[in-house]
């Protein structure tokens, strides 16, 4: 992988828009975002969230990454105005990340939604509706509407408190397009969700921002399902952003008609082609990537043998990674540099 | 106002859909009936015994179903339903307000609910109707629930589901003892509610009338030291992360 291909970065360079442009064009902007939950009680190893800056375009979906205790929920909870950052800013559609009334046109998503168990679901979306002012003439109906669209209307009447982990997602989403949000904010959306739950929800996902014109901004660990409704990802990694941007850009840049091969048995052929070699930077295992920013014919030959005569050992990857081997690049090399 | 009210109505329907808060009243009723078997024992004070620990089972059930909140907030606020709620367009402290209404909404139908059976249990067994000062002390009773909620509520919100219930036991208790206590500067009426205001059970017991100013003027005294608990909640939980 080439060094600096990906810097932590703003995602879009916003050098030539105007402060005007910067509240319509973006829904959620974050600068130096740093939360510690370290207490004289405890302290923590490192901030769960450090320094982090980040700005999401309007009309985006937006893919939220990282590892297990990345500070994933940690952001997203401090946009939603639950927990307090230790240091930086951070707007939401504009406005501060505690305003009250920008509420009404956010739809969220809890990492692990929970509601109250005695009442029915039909019930705790009517509470849910009466909180964002949606007028009691439109209520009932809309109620009955997002419980159809999440396929939970055969029990809108049953209690919240008896139905499974994927039930639970549902009724979260249900709560979270209740008001047509122009952003939704979800954290973990996918988990817990059966095959057909995940594709469902994707195409609900989708469907919010087509014909609602809404800005999605989820975090996951599912890669395919994020590759696949993405149009811009970022990576967290111990609180740190490791960069972000377009998902084409990520992972076609620098290797456009290039080509990266990975080598784990040397002799004196492959030596050779490491001389030939724009970028070679050594992995652990004694494996090594070679990256080639132009193939002739003459390279595809010479790796094309290679490979032949060395099988798994000598590998020969597309110019375009998929997210999965961007992703576990990116960590991995994040984790060496900091070990 | 309608925010308030949602949280308000949502608290007090998932309280009152336990069966376990039936069980409770049943209970009760059943203690308060069994009262009539010691006659022999009262020597034939059965009566007033009734009517005695009527109001003393009915000042025991406010403060269990009280205490029995201490763990519903903690347990909201930990499993994410807070986190649903509070990232609508609503304020902490209407939260905090709603879930007040609401569970005093529930614990005082609970205790409606015995002192009326209470009176049905007292008419039966000795055929002689209620008096009024009986039905002042039940009502004083049901309205101590006011103060008394909204210290579960300070303490439910601040502290976790081990400690909050603990600490609120010794709050009303030491909220019965202003006797003891009354020589502590600021401590009723300050931090802690006098709820000796609300106990009239000798006064039931030898008919003695409660005049009704004095039913007034206490039920204001309890919804204000409702408010200024609530505010000091508030600027606690204003700060608080919230999972
Ligand atoms: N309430 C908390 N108290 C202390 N540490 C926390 C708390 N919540 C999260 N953390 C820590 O913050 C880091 C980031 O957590 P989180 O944002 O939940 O990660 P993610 O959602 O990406 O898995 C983790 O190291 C976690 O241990
Ligand atoms: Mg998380």
């Amino acid at each position: 992988m080439t060094e600096g291909r990906c810097k932590p970065s703003v995602f879009p360079p916003r050098t030539d828009t105007g402060r005007e442009d910067t509240l319509d064009n973006f829904v959620i902007e974050t600068e130096n975002l740093t939360k510690d939950y370290s207490s004289w009680l405890r302290k923590a190893k490192r901030p769960a969230l450090n320094n982090l800056t980040i700005s999401i375009p309007k009309g985006s979906v937006f893919g939220f990454l990282g590892p297990n205790g990345a500070g994933k929920t940690t952001t997203i909870k401090i946009l939603m105005g639950l927990i307090r950052p230790t240091g930086g800013m951070a707007t939401v559609l504009g406005k501060p990340y505690d305003d009250v009334e920008v509420k009404n046109r956010i739809g969220f998503l809890p990492d692990s939604p929970a509601f109250t168990p005695q009442l029915s679901a039909m019930e705790f979306l009517d509470v849910c509706a009466r909180l964002l002012k949606i007028p009691s003439s439109k209520r009932k109906q809309r109620v009955e509407e997002v419980l159809e669209i999440v396929r939970m209307a055969p029990h809108a009447k049953s209690k919240v408190g008896t139905f499974s982990r994927g039930m639970l997602q549902r009724v979260g989403i249900a709560q979270a397009i209740l008001n047509s949000p122009e952003l939704l904010i979800l954290d973990e959306p996918l988990l817990g969700l059966d095959p057909y739950g995940r594709q469902e929800f994707k195409e609900i996902i989708l469907e919010q921002r087509d014909k609602f014109g809404a800005s999605v901004f989820f975090s996951s660990h599912i890669l395919s399902d994020v590759e696949e409704i993405c149009d811009s990802i970022s990576i967290l990694n111990k609180g740190r952003l490791l960069c972000a941007g377009k998902l084409s850009d990520l992972l076609s840049r620098d290797t456009d008609n290039g080509v990266l091969v990975k080598i784990r048995q040397c002799d004196d052929a492959v030596k050779a082609l490491m001389t030939d070699a724009d970028n070679v930077q050594k992995k652990e295992n004694d494996e090594w990537e070679l990256t080639f920013k132009t193939l002739s014919p003459e390279l595809d030959r010479k790796i094309n043998e290679l490979s032949a005569k060395h099988g798994e050992a000598v590998k020969r990857l597309n110019a375009r990674e998929d997210l999965e081997s961007f992703f576990f690049g990116k960590i991995e090399e994040d984790n060496l540099e900091n070990s | 106002m309608s925010e308030i009210m949602a949280i308000a109505s949502g608290t007090w329907k998932n309280i009152l859909r336990m069966k376990v808060v039936y069980f409770l009243i049943l209970c009760v009723w059943i203690l308060i009936g069994s009262a009539a078997l010691y006659e022999v024992l009262s020597m034939g004070q059965h009566k007033p015994l009734m009517i005695d620990v009527s109001l003393a089972l009915n000042a025991v059930a406010a403060a269990l179903v009280v205490i029995s909140i201490t763990f519903e907030i903690p347990r909201e606020l930990r499993q994410g339903v807070a986190s649903t709620l509070l990232t609508k367009s609503l304020g902490r402290t209407q939260y905090l307000a709603g879930k007040l209404i609401g569970i005093a909404v529930a614990a005082i139908v609970i205790c409606a609910l015995i002192t009326v059976g209470s009176f049905v249990i007292f008419y039966y067994t000795f055929t002689e109707s209620i008096a009024l000062p009986m039905f002042q002390a039940q009502l004083l009773q049901i309205l101590s629930i006011i103060p008394m909620a909204a210290i579960g509520v300070f303490f439910a919100t601040l502290f976790p589901e081990v400690v909050a219930p603990v600490l609120t036991i010794i709050a009303i208790w030491f909220s019965y003892s202003v006797g003891v206590l009354q020589n502590i500067p600021l401590l009723y009426g300050g931090i802690l509610p006098n709820l000796d205001l609300f106990n009239f059970r000798s006064q039931a017991v030898y008919h003695a009338d409660i005049p009704w100013s004095y039913v007034g003027l206490v039920t204001l005294w309890g919804i204000a030291f409702a408010i200024f608990a609530l505010m000091l909640t508030s600027l606690f939980f204003k700060v608080k992360d919230i999972k």
